[in-house]
């Protein structure tokens, strides 16, 4: 264990794990028996512990205190912390591993699913928009998801005062939004609903209308941390699973993304991408709408970023020149030369109908992937294709 | 230990038949503690003689009487890790230790865990051998459990080292991030895209040299492998509230990258004590992850190269986040928190682990907590479980 021979390599004062550290001391079994003397060393309420280094490489010889002989877990012996320095709500102890149940989307497992819908009024959607707004499960969903998600919502009707919605300590599925009513919540800081007159524990608040709860289990089954019960007649809830929650954002996610790839593998600019370096830029290409005759990218601007084409139809204008020179569809890109210099735009791009476009600047292609040139001299391009310009696009202006 | 053992089912285990020799020790031993379940192993050691017949590990199906069980090393929702030695064989054979992970299928099933308990085993057999990674000696089952049989390491968990020591000064954290940054290196660029989604210093072990081993591949996943070599992000949310990445609370797919948010979130908790994040009620510690920057306390003080390390890790935007930017792995490595280290020599293990675990001998478990050994839920795997899902466990 002594890896006989070795010196640092970047001599004593420079050694990036502190010097001393490499092994030139004894071996790990000499450290035991040392360390039964050495309980000012490794006491771990003194500031300084593990900064000092006395050299020869025997600083943390002793990580369990002096008593190495003791089965006592090395956690237990652990002295109060000092509350200045350390947070004194934190919980130190193990952390448990959360997961959800196994997702696979529909392309994978061949079912049918769509997401179910459940009518609602405008005026309900309203109102449910509202009570999701501020929620960080809901605020990042983009158009399509937030109404697929609006109309999965169920109505449950709670017709009693005192029903429980939820229980302590039972596993939640379900994340809860009040239409109708007010509802109690109790804890019980037993962890659990416990039987007898006060088993639901503490009441700690109560939610009414526009409010919600039980939003953790959107993520995972967790035990519930509260119990909450109806606190009068003709109370109406908005129910959400999991499962269905997930599984559109899922579904979605995973079609855009699999549609990105395929229409990247058209543009011949990028064509020399692996697989792994598509699915990277298609992470990271962020869609736009634009409303009909909206200017995409005017001639003569400095280029910055390039386009896919996910939804409607363009067209491409050149000065001085009414009729259009290019017409765009559905899965067709343009302003890909920005990935690859700053030349001014070729033409204008201006939407037909409205349009839904994919977008990715050149810094962030360059972040994920390298300078362009590099990727594309991997293969020799072939100006084929290209969006708006003609020309080589290794054929830099100027250069 | 008598929970998980299941004596009276281990007449059913399927395949490869029972080994003559029974761990008598095994079913005798039941509630004695740990002392005489010691004293117990070495009288059957005695019984069964000095010249017992040689038994490899890896010539045959094994079956949980092949073993006596030492003590529980840990525990999880729906496994256990032990301490075992083989309970027959030569005495050289006999007198070493391995840590055999027990999950119960009833729990597994009911835990929806199947899909991960597959992919454990099948990615822990791919990455066995990678010096800082657990490796996998074998793995089978029985009627009511899956057993993955693993080198034991003994040094036990970075995090009990961590909370004792409170936090560990930057040299330290950069010997543990480095071999860290290895092991994440080797799992995505050289292993066709592995993330191993539980980063944490729990899942993390000092062996006796006190070099890291990553442990618990329960959540790792190969990315690549839906169709030829084509990397598919993936949807399940996994991991440990505290290092979950945004991408994963957001459940807008994800990759490799998650391992180097975790990484981030490490790098801290070594450095100030505990994570960037953290609060009761685990929403509020997903509202802070999605909503808030990495803040750092004045004290104690932190280098602006471990900052920048983390802050660079820790980024939301996945275009933007190092290991998952241009250059990968290496990009992380030429950060100025890693300044004057010598890679090579990280991956040849020749510097020198900063923490020296306490181990008397080889089968020694001081170094871990001392669990329970009863297991809570005991549910039966019925015959209708069994056929719905046992093809699921075959490769056991």
């Amino acid at each position: 264990m002594s890896s006989a021979g070795f010196t640092s390599p970047f001599g004593a004062n420079t050694n990036p794990f502190g010097s001393g550290r490499v092994d030139s001391g004894p071996g790990p079994m000499h450290r035991v028996v040392e360390e039964d003397e050495n309980d000012a060393v490794t006491s771990p309420t003194t500031p300084s512990f593990g900064l000092t280094n006395a050299g020869g490489g025997s600083v943390f010889q002793g990580p369990f205190g002096g008593d190495a002989t003791s089965d006592a877990p090395p956690s237990g012996l652990r002295s109060p912390l000092n509350p200045e320095t350390y947070p004194a709500q934190y919980n130190f102890g193990r952390r448990t591993s959360v997961s959800a149940e196994s997702l696979k989307p529909v392309a994978d497992t061949y079912d049918n699913w769509t997401p179910p819908v459940h009518p609602k009024s405008q005026e309900q959607i309203e109102r449910l928009k509202e009570a999701m707004s501020g929620n960080f499960l809901f605020s990042h969903l983009d158009e399509e998801q937030t109404s697929q998600v609006l109309g999965a919502l169920v109505e449950k009707p709670i017709p009693t005062k005192g029903i429980k919605v939820i229980t302590q300590g039972d596993p939640g599925d379900f994340f809860y939004v009040v239409e109708k009513g007010s509802f109690d919540i109790y804890v019980n800081s037993k962890g659990s609903l416990q039987p007898g007159p006060d088993g639901m524990g503490q009441k700690v608040d109560t939610i009414s209308a526009g409010g919600s709860f039980g939003e953790l289990a959107l993520m995972y089954n967790a035990p519930r941390a509260a119990t909450v019960i109806s606190a009068e007649p003709q109370c109406t809830l908005w129910a959400l699973d999991r499962m269905t929650f997930r599984r559109i954002l899922m579904e979605s996610t995973f079609a855009r993304r699999r549609m990105y790839e395929s229409f990247l593998e058209e543009v011949p600019l990028l064509s020399s991408l692996t697989p792994y370096e598509r699915s990277k830029i298609a992470d990271a290409l962020k869609s736009q709408k634009f409303p009909a005759g909206h200017t995409i990218i005017r001639e003569g601007d400095p280029g910055h970023s390039f386009f896919l084409l996910e939804l409607g139809e363009a067209v491409a204008y050149r000065s001085g020149n009414d009729t259009p020179v290019k017409h765009y569809h559905k899965g067709d890109f343009f302003g890909e030369l920005a990935l690859l210099n700053d030349a001014p735009r070729a033409a204008s791009v201006v939407s037909k109908t409205e349009v839904k476009v994919a977008t990715l600047g050149k810094s962030a292609f360059q972040r994920l992937l390298g300078p362009v040139e590099g990727i594309m001299r991997r293969t020799k391009y072939v100006g084929v294709k290209s969006g708006v310009e003609d020309t080589d696009p290794l054929h830099v202006p100027g250069a | 230990m008598a929970a998980t053992v299941a004596p009276s089912q281990s007449l059913l285990s399927g395949g490869g038949g029972l080994h003559p020799l029974q761990a008598q020790g095994l079913h005798a031993a039941q509630h004695q503690s740990q002392q005489q379940l010691h004293q117990q192993h070495h009288q059957s050691q005695q019984q069964s003689g000095s010249d017992g017949e040689s038994f490899d590990l890896t010539s045959r199906k094994l079956t949980l009487d092949d073993f006596v069980r030492v003590r529980t090393l840990g525990t999880g929702t729906f496994a256990r890790v032990v301490l075992v030695r083989p309970s027959h064989g030569t005495e050289a054979e006999r007198s070493k230790v391995y840590a055999l992970k027990i999950l119960r299928k009833t729990e597994v099933i009911k835990l929806k865990q199947i899909d991960h308990v597959r992919h454990e085993r099948e990615i822990l057999a791919d990455v066995s051998g990678h010096p800082f990674i657990t490796s996998l000696v074998a793995s089978f089952s029985d009627h009511d459990f899956l057993y993955l049989l693993l080198d034991y390491i003994p040094g036990g968990e970075l995090f009990s080292y961590l909370r004792k020591f409170r936090r560990f000064d930057e040299d330290m954290a950069r010997f543990y991030a480095a071999e860290i940054v290895l092991v994440l290196e080797y799992l995505h660029e050289q292993q066709g895209g592995i993330a191993y989604r539980d980063m944490k210093p729990e899942n993390l072990l000092l062996d006796a040299e006190g070099h890291i081993k990553l442990v618990d591949f329960g959540f790792a996943k190969r990315l690549g492998n839906n169709d030829n070599d084509h990397p598919v992000e993936t949807y399940t949310l996994c991991g440990t509230p505290e290092y979950l990445a945004p991408e994963v609370i957001h459940n807008k797919g994800h990759t490799t990258a998650v391992d180097w948010w975790a990484l981030g979130i490490l790098i801290y908790e070594f450095l100030t004590g505990y994570p960037p994040f953290w609060h009761q009620n685990p929403i509020e510690i997903y509202k802070q992850i999605v909503e808030k920057p990495v803040i750092f306390p004045h004290d104690p003080p932190i280098s602006d190269a471990a900052k920048d390390i983390i802050r660079q890790l820790c980024t939301v935007d996945r275009s933007r986040r190092l290991g998952n930017i241009s250059g990968g792995a290496a990009r992380v490595k030429a950060h100025p928190f890693f300044e004057g280290v010598d890679w090579e020599a990280v991956a040849q293990k020749r510097y020198r682990g900063p923490i020296i675990p306490p181990i008397r001998y080889p089968g020694d478990a001081q170094c871990f907590d001392v669990y329970p050994e009863d297991d809570v839920n005991k549910e039966e795997y019925t015959s209708d479980l069994e056929s719905r899902y046992d093809e699921y466990f075959k490769d056991f």
